[in-house]
């Protein structure tokens, strides 16, 4: 960091040399409509902003964290799995529509957008699927992280008469993308209302 | 199959084991990839300076540095994506524990076990009823990538061949293997051809019997006929070790019970003590003679059982009127 500032994840920093400001922005860094819209969402987060010279390390729970480069793209994560930014990206809410509320990830998403780096964390190394045309993915939600580029995600239920009984497949609910992207997953399932059925 | 079978602690390699690992060099993750891949992931890293750009024109794409992204058909078939993800290429059916499914392409349904078609198959491959339910049946042409809460995975081949393992450790199976319950309770045993995919709490290591290891880090063996207890005798002897086991006065290592293994075969041990969470594998049926028949499974691992220890009289049952009385 030379001078620029990054805003992460309250709490997020574990160490840093050279000259650091910590500043702590009410209602996830978007000024009064983001903030009022954050509340409304429950896409809560708590942000700092680092300004300073030298390196800040940041990390959470010793998950994995994974850098995406954003050229103007757009990416969806969930909040609970965005460590830091550049402050060169703007991030928003966005709403997933009945889609997130059935999997259990709430009706809302964080969007970021702009050029820059993003910091995800992940339990486990993400990985890092590519969606196209004709090849489209299905996720779990609990392991679903993050996506970028031009999806469309879809809740698809494979629930039927045997899953309110307990003998359903234990995977009734995921979520399809389809379009071309990237889709992160994680190698191990949040639980989610989604997950137990 | 990630982590190539290491000979770090003078192991002998073991020629004619019936269950290979992965060859290590056919491995379409190379060890190179994965430190690429890994790199932008190393904690503490430096973020990387972003090149300034004019507004407007177009900004640098992803170099060949950056994280290796996965599509349909770059994901290994039958093998690792990383140390904590699996990918089935499947073509039919697949056995797999409930929720472990991440993520997939193609044409896949899943469905539980149990419903009409299917139990034919089941016949063949479950024969206990009772833990049938946590499994499900993914059929289908497409990749399906398996994780389990983050642990580490590995496949192993069997070959003709035997293999019990703990029963939340294990998370998928081909169908021409047969799954069935353990004499042992919580645990599962594969027998047959085929290949399975069982997770455990760090890399998984290989040791030949005989052998005492620690209860919490076993994670299953192969083809050793005698698994059984072992306890250290001179520190549980009398009546003192007695107490002292019940109490913990006078210190404990907790290193006095193992489980021994002697005989041909191998031992699967996993590098913590971290045990991961049992499955139910379904109560057997309570009869005269059957191991855990009847008899509720005790919390934990099968370390809490107390030695009958003479001169202690009735207190080796302690454990069980503190149950009785809801203690």
């Amino acid at each position: 960091m030379a001078g620029d500032s990054v805003k992460a994840r309250n709490g997020s920093m574990v160490a840093y040399t050279g000259q650091m400001n910590f500043k702590k922005l009410t209602g996830g860094g978007d000024g009064l409509r983001g903030m009022v819209a954050r509340r409304l969402t429950g896409e809560q987060m708590t942000v700092m902003e680092v300004k300073g010279q030298g390196t800040c390390y940041f990390a959470d729970q010793a998950t994995e964290v994974s850098l995406v480069r954003l050229n103007g793209e757009t990416l969806y994560v969930e909040s609970d799995n965005l460590l830091c930014t550049e402050a060169s990206l703007h991030t928003g809410t966005s709403f997933t529509g009945l889609n997130g509320m059935a999997s259990g990830n709430g009706l809302f998403t964080t969007k970021v957008e702009g050029s820059g780096w993003a910091a995800l964390t992940s339990n486990g190394p993400a990985i890092i699927l590519r969606v196209t045309q004709g090849t489209p993915l299905r996720v779990d939600p609990g392991a679903y992280v993050a996506h970028t580029g031009n999806l469309s995600r879809h809740l698809k239920s494979g629930a039927g008469w045997t899953t309110l009984i307990g003998e359903g497949g234990g995977e009734a609910m995921q979520v399809e993308f389809t379009g071309e992207g990237l889709v992160y997953v994680q190698p191990s399932e949040k639980t989610t209302f989604g997950g137990d059925v | 199959m990630s982590y190539p079978p290491q000979q770090p602690y003078g192991q002998q390699p073991y020629p004619q084991q019936p269950y290979q690992q992965q060859p290590y060099p056919q491995q379409p993750y190379s060890d190179q990839q994965y430190q690429q891949s890994y790199q932008p992931t190393q904690p503490g890293m430096q973020l990387p300076p972003m090149p300034p750009a004019p507004p407007g024109a177009p900004l640098p794409q992803h170099d060949g540095s950056g994280p290796v992204v996965h599509d349909v058909h770059s994901l290994p078939v039958n093998d690792n994506v990383n140390p904590y993800a699996f990918s089935v290429d499947l073509n039919g059916p697949y056995y797999l524990q409930k929720g472990k499914m991440i993520a997939y392409y193609g044409d896949i349904r899943f469905s539980g076990i149990g419903r009409g078609v299917l139990d034919r198959v089941l016949e063949q491959n479950f024969n206990s009823p009772l833990h049938a339910s946590d499994w499900v049946v993914a059929e289908g042409r497409g990749k399906l990538l398996l994780a389990d809460r983050a642990f580490d995975l590995n496949s192993y081949d069997l070959e003709n061949g035997n293999l019990t393992v703990r029963s939340g450790n294990l998370l998928a199976f081909e169908p021409t293997l047969a799954l069935k319950q353990s004499i042992i309770p919580g645990f599962l045993t594969l027998i047959g051809t085929g290949k399975f995919v069982a997770a455990s709490n760090g890399p998984v290591h290989f040791v030949e019997p005989p052998i005492r290891v620690d209860p919490q880090a076993l994670v299953g063996w192969a083809d050793c006929p005698a698994p059984c207890h072992h306890y250290d005798h001179s520190y549980l002897h009398g009546v003192l070790g007695g107490i002292r086991h019940l109490t913990g006065i006078g210190g404990a290592s907790g290193e006095e019970h193992q489980f021994e293994f002697i005989g041909a075969g191998q031992v699967l041990l996993q590098s913590s003590e971290t045990l991961m969470a049992e499955r139910s594998v379904g109560v057997v049926a309570s009869e005269p003679g059957v191991p855990g028949g009847g008899v509720p499974q005790q919390p934990g691992h099968g370390g809490q059982q107390l030695p009958n220890i003479p001169g202690l009289g009735n207190l080796g049952n302690l454990g069980d009127l503190g149950r009785r009385f809801g203690l």
